[in-house]
């Protein structure tokens, strides 16, 4: 049994600690990288939660798509462009979870 | 920077033996390129000038300086409002990597201060923005100071598609969201037009607004002869209007009112039946660039947490390419 608080909880109190005490603190030309460093932790925190979906061999779907195989018209097509949604949306809720609100 | 060295040089290029440097100071901003103020003292009075010079790790795609000094001349000849190129160094002898000096233009680069600051007046703002556009589409193959261009594509908008799919390829992460607007891209791509100079990163970001006046159109390196179309689509993609969603032209100002000023200056039409089809294409090359700079993180060559984070950029942007393709 590992020692408590776990990295979840220390990450998510670092974050407070560079959003609330360091960044008011810091010259304006250095808010930025602060920004970035609660926005990289908070991510962080995001993945450590995120439930990744099975996918198909990537590479193999991406090589069939530019030979047209998944056109409109071919049996697969629907099937593709939902599993193609499913793939940006799981991976758009680590990285960018505002976007998620916004495409639907 | 070797100020001395920086110093010896610049008194021979004006002749003026007396000149000094007053200041240096890295100025802000530049994944790609490095721009240093650079105050000097010479025989007629002070002069603020910028040093623009390469980052440690460049791009291969990006124009070497000579070329970008170049297109600064041929832009302004053209009246664009850009910077003044002054002088090119080439000699990697005096600062260790190639550099041009330019006159200092005072304005707001920064894409969420100009979107934040330009609202009020956005649509004259987007209007001269328009206009500046099309003086840069008002130069055209062949130029004998531009050979470095090469030979205008046959056909831009299907050398765009073949070029992002090299460059996934080069890449060498499967990335069947953009694939999947890529096909479309090829099964919809518009008949070509005349080839003009594409500036190519034509966004808010690179051009220097002060109050409701264009100061510069910045960053040059990614010009290239091609559809004139690629701009516009880039200026207005709804991935570059830093959260200003409704404000469609670069997030400063309504769509029509930047058309408007573009056909003021073109003298021609803009066919809006292909905003889309280019439109969609600018999604698919940030996403491409974003996960290039990523890579560039990744691979060592340059660890920063802004390229880290720009890679993160990727999925928004691919949710957007499965909207923009289903609208096609």
């Amino acid at each position: 049994m590992l020692e408590k608080p776990d990295g979840a909880d220390l990450l998510a109190t670092a974050r407070d600690v560079v959003l609330n005490e360091l960044l008011p603190a810091l010259p304006p030309e250095k808010a930025m990288a602060a920004r970035m460093v609660a926005a990289a932790i908070a991510l962080a925190l995001r993945e450590r939660a995120a439930v990744v979906p099975a996918m198909p061999d990537l590479a193999a779907l991406a090589a069939e798509i530019r030979a047209g195989a998944h056109d409109p018209g071919t049996p697969t097509h629907a099937a593709t462009a939902t599993l193609l949604r499913d793939h940006a949306r799981a991976r758009a809720a680590v990285s960018a979870p505002k976007a998620l609100g916004a495409t639907g | 920077m070797d100020e001395a060295a920086l110093c010896g040089w610049l008194r021979r290029a004006t002749g003026d033996e007396a000149l000094r440097i007053t200041a240096l100071t890295r100025l802000s901003g530049g994944a790609i390129q490095q721009n240093w103020a650079l105050d000097v003292e010479t025989a007629e009075g002070a002069r603020r000038w910028v040093l623009r010079t390469d980052a440690p790790a460049v791009l291969a795609v990006s124009l070497p300086r000579a070329a970008e000094f170049a297109l600064l001349r041929a832009a302004r000849e053209a009246g664009v409002t850009v910077a003044e190129p002054i002088f090119l160094c080439e000699d990697m002898g005096v600062i260790g990597r190639p550099f041009f000096v330019m006159g200092r233009v005072e304005g707001i680069a920064a894409a969420h201060r100009v979107v934040k600051q330009a609202a009020p007046h956005g649509d004259e703002v987007v209007a001269a923005l328009g206009r500046e556009l099309a003086r840069i589409h008002r130069i055209r193959p062949p130029r004998a100071d531009l050979t470095f261009l090469g030979d205008p594509p046959a056909d831009a908008a299907r050398a765009m598609i073949a070029a992002m799919r090299a460059r996934l390829d080069e890449a060498g992460t499967p990335r069947p969201v953009l694939e999947w607007g890529l096909r479309a891209l090829e099964r919809t791509a518009p008949p070509p037009v005349a080839p003009v100079l594409c500036h190519h990163d034509f966004r808010t970001g690179n051009v220097m607004i002060d109050g409701a006046r264009v100061a510069a159109v910045l960053d040059w390196e990614f010009a290239a002869w091609g559809d004139p179309h690629a701009d516009l689509g880039w200026f207005c993609a709804k991935c570059w209007r830093f959260g200003a969603h409704a404000r469609e032209a670069g997030g400063i100002g309504a769509r029509e009112a930047f058309y408007a000023g573009y056909e003021s200056e073109a003298g021609t039409r803009i066919d809006r039946a292909r905003m889309p089809w280019w439109e969609l294409m600018a999604t698919i090359r940030w996403a491409v660039i974003a996960a290039d700079q990523a890579a560039r993180h990744l691979s060592g060559q340059e660890r920063s947490l802004e390229l880290a984070l720009t890679g993160h950029i990727v999925p928004e942007l691919e949710l957007d390419v499965l909207a923009m393709t289903e609208a096609l």
